[in-house]
C-alpha cells in the first residue's frame, strides 16, 4: 500500500519536504494542508507585492527551482489545530481529520507582538509575513504618507524600502543602538547605515514604542518610550518571529519554543517529523540549539525530512543561528555564525576600507573559523560558510581567510 | 539519466594564459565580438577564474553544476533551475539580486552583476556546442565530456603514463 505523507505547512519548509519525497517515492500520496489561501510561494519575495512589482503568480513555487515535482497535492486554507501522534490522525478547524502513515510539521513562524506596547491588534498595524500582509499594507498605504516601523532587522528594512519605494515616508524605531543588531554589533553597521541614511530613511535607535494612538481609522501616531509622538497612518512590526507550535501542543509530540528535532529530523514520537521555522535544531558554530527563521535553512531542513521521511536516513547539518545575504540600499552584506565579538574571548580580524568592511572570527585559541561578516564586497562569501559548517582544519588556509585571499585551490 | 557532458579542468595542463576568461567574457557580451565587446558599459565579465596555488599551479575554477546544489536549493526567488541539459543556471530577468545563492556557494564561482544586481555563473554556452572556454583553450586543460568519457580517457592516459614510466 502507498504510504500515506502528510505535511503540515505550504511554505519553504514544507514544500521542499514534498518535492523531495516525490522524488524518491514515485506511488506514495504526499498531501500539504496549508494555512494560508495562496498557494505556495516564495515568502521572500512579498516586498515586491507591496511595491506592486510583481503579481502572486509572479512568485508562485510551483514549476521552479526545486520545487519541479508532480502529484502534490496541496490543500489551501486548512488549519490544523491537534494531533494524535500515536492514532497517527490530525484534526482541522472545519472538524476534518486526516490519517497519515508519516507526517511532518513545518507550521512555521508569527510575527513576535511585544505584549508591552499597547494597541498593536488597532487597523493599520502590520507586520510584512504573508501575501495577504503584503496586500493589506499595500491597500492602506495609499492613504498613508508616513509608516513608523518597530525593529530594524532586516524584515522591516526590506518592508522599509518597498514603502520608500512608493514614496511613502519611513521612520525606523530601533531599540537597539544600531540596525540589524541580532547580524552585527553596532560598530559594524556603519556602513549599512551610512547607506540607509542616504537613501532617506529616519532611523530613531535607543527608543521604542510605548503605545499606539488611534482614532477612527485605526493608528494616528505612535507614542515612544521618550515621550514623543509620531503622526502616522501605518505601522509595520518587525521585532523577529515565534515559532506556531499550537497544533502539537497537549500530544506527546516535545515542544522546547520550537518543535525538537533530532538529528535526522525526526520529533520525539516515531513517524514524526519537524522542519523549518518551527524545529528546533543545532548550531554547527556555537553548538547550542537554534531556532532559525530563514528561507534558505527552511529548504535545507525541508529536503533533508523529506529524505528521512522517504526512508533515506539523513543526518541534517544543521543550521547557522546567524546566516543571512542581502543587499540593502545598494549594499550587500553577508552574516554567518557568531559575528557578535563585542567583549567576547574570540579572535577577531577586520578590515575596513572607505566602501568595504570585512569581519572574520576565529575561536578564542585561533583554531577554528567560527563567523564571517562582510559588507560591501561579499564574493567568496560561500566559502567562508563552507568552512565554518564543515568546520574545516584551517591551518593551511588561515592566513588566506583573513586576508580575503582563499580560493577553491585552496581546498583541492 | 541521460549522460551530460560537463567541463573538466586538468590542473596540470593549464599554464594560466587566460584565454579562457577572455572567450567566456566575449561569449557573454552584447556583441559576441571581442573588438565590440571591449566597448560595452558595463564591460563583459568572465564566468571562469584562474586561481594560483604555490608551485605556480594554475587552478580554473567554474560553476561544478553541482548535482545538489546548495544554490539551486537556497534561491529565494526562484531564479536558478535546472536546464535540460542538466546545468544549473541563473534566470536574470528573476534574480533580485540577494546573494543567496553567493552566501551558500562553496566554489565562490558565482559572480555579482553590480550595475543590475543580477547573479551570474558559468551557463555552459547553451548556444554552443562546445563552451567558448572549452574551445578556445589552446592546452585542453578545459575538457567538454560526459562523466564516463572523461574516466575513460583518463584510465587510458594513466595506463599509457605507467607502461612507458615501466619502459614497455
Amino acid at each position: 500500500m502507498e504510504t500515506r505523507y502528510l505535511i503540515v505547512g505550504g511554505s519553504a519548509a514544507g514544500m521542499a519536504a514534498a518535492h523531495t519525497i516525490r522524488k524518491k517515492d514515485k506511488t506514495g500520496i504526499i498531501t500539504v494542508l496549508s494555512n494560508e489561501e495562496t498557494l505556495p510561494y516564495f515568502r521572500p519575495m512579498i516586498p515586491y507585492i507591496l511595491t506592486g512589482k510583481k503579481q502572486v503568480s509572479d512568485i508562485s513555487l510551483s514549476g521552479t527551482g526545486i520545487f519541479v515535482q508532480p502529484r502534490i497535492d496541496v490543500r489551501t486554507g486548512t488549519i490544523v489545530t491537534s494531533v494524535d501522534p500515536v492514532a497517527k490522525i490530525l484534526t482541522t478547524t472545519s472538524g476534518k481529520t486526516w490519517s497519515y502513515d508519516k507526517v511532518l510539521f513545518a507550521t512555521g513562524s508569527r510575527p513576535y507582538l511585544p505584549e508591552t506596547v499597547k494597541g498593536l491588534d488597532s487597523p493599520g498595524v502590520f507586520s510584512l509575513k504573508t501575501v495577504a500582509d503584503a496586500a493589506a499594507m499595500a491597500q492602506r498605504s495609499r492613504n498613508t504618507d508616513h509608516v513608523v516601523l518597530l525593529g530594524g532587522g532586516i524584515l522591516n528594512l526590506k518592508a522599509a524600502f518597498a514603502l520608500l519605494e512608493k514614496k511613502i515616508k519611513v521612520t525606523l524605531v530601533v531599540y537597539s543602538p544600531e540596525v540589524l543588531s541580532q547580524l552585527m554589533d553596532p560598530e559594524d553597521a556603519f556602513l549599512i547605515r551610512k547607506a540607509l541614511d542616504k537613501a532617506g530613511l529616519k532611523i530613531m535607535t535607543g527608543c521604542s514604542a510605548d503605545h499606539v494612538v488611534t482614532d477612527a481609522d485605526g493608528v494616528c501616531a505612535v507614542a515612544l518610550d521618550n515621550g514623543t509622538q509620531i503622526p502616522c497612518r501605518m505601522v509595520c512590526v518587525g521585532k523577529g518571529v515565534i515559532p506556531n507550535t499550537e497544533c502539537v501542543r497537549g500530544s506527546a509530540i516535545t515542544v522546547d519554543k520550537g518543535i525538537l528535532a533530532d538529528p535526522f529530523t525526526a520529533c520525539s514520537v516515531k513517524d514524526t517529523f519537524a522542519a523549518g521555522d518551527v524545529a528546533v535544531t543545532h548550531d554547527p558554530a556555537t553548538g547550542e540549539k537554534t531556532v532559525t527563521a530563514l528561507w534558505t535553512n527552511a529548504v535545507d531542513m525541508g529536503i533533508c525530512a523529506g529524505l528521512n521521511m522517504a526512508g533515506i536516513p539523513t543526518r541534517y547539518t544543521g543550521t547557522l543561528g546567524i546566516m543571512n545575504a542581502t543587499q540593502v540600499a545598494k549594499e550587500p552584506f553577508v552574516a554567518m555564525g557568531r559575528v557578535h565579538t563585542k567583549g567576547r574571548d574570540l579572535e577577531t580580524h577586520i578590515d575596513k576600507t572607505d566602501n568595504t568592511y570585512r569581519k572574520i572570527v576565529f575561536n578564542k585559541e585561533g583554531t577554528r573559523l567560527v563567523g564571517a561578516l562582510f559588507i560591501g564586497d561579499i564574493t567568496h562569501a560561500g566559502m567562508y560558510r563552507y568552512v565554518i559548517r564543515e568546520k574545516k582544519p584551517i591551518d593551511r588556509i588561515k592566513s588566506h581567510l583573513i586576508r580575503h585571499t582563499l580560493h577553491y585551490g585552496h581546498f583541492m | 539519466m541521460p549522460n551530460y557532458k560537463e567541463i573538466f579542468v586538468k590542473t596540470d595542463k593549464c599554464t594560466g594564459c587566460l584565454t579562457c576568461k577572455i572567450a567566456c567574457a566575449v561569449e557573454h557580451s552584447e556583441t559576441k565580438s571581442l573588438f565590440s565587446a571591449i566597448r560595452e558599459s558595463p564591460g563583459p565579465v568572465s564566468r571562469v577564474y584562474v586561481e594560483w596555488l604555490p608551485g605556480n599551479v594554475k587552478v580554473p575554477v567554474l560553476c561544478r553544476h553541482c548535482e545538489d546544489a546548495p544554490c539551486l536549493n537556497a534561491c529565494i526567488s526562484g531564479a536558478i533551475s535546472r536546464s535540460d541539459t542538466n546545468a544549473v543556471i541563473t534566470d536574470a530577468s528573476k534574480c533580485i539580486g540577494c546573494w543567496t545563492c553567493v552566501m551558500v556557494c562553496p566554489y565562490g564561482v558565482i559572480g555579482r552583476d553590480q550595475t543590475f544586481a543580477k547573479a551570474f555563473r558559468c551557463d555552459r554556452c547553451p548556444d554552443r556546442e562546445i563552451p567558448a572556454c572549452v574551445g578556445a583553450c589552446p592546452t585542453q586543460a578545459l575538457v567538454y565530456e560526459t562523466v564516463d568519457g572523461f574516466s575513460k580517457t583518463k584510465r587510458k592516459t594513466v595506463s599509457r603514463e605507467l607502461l612507458t614510466r615501466e619502459g614497455a
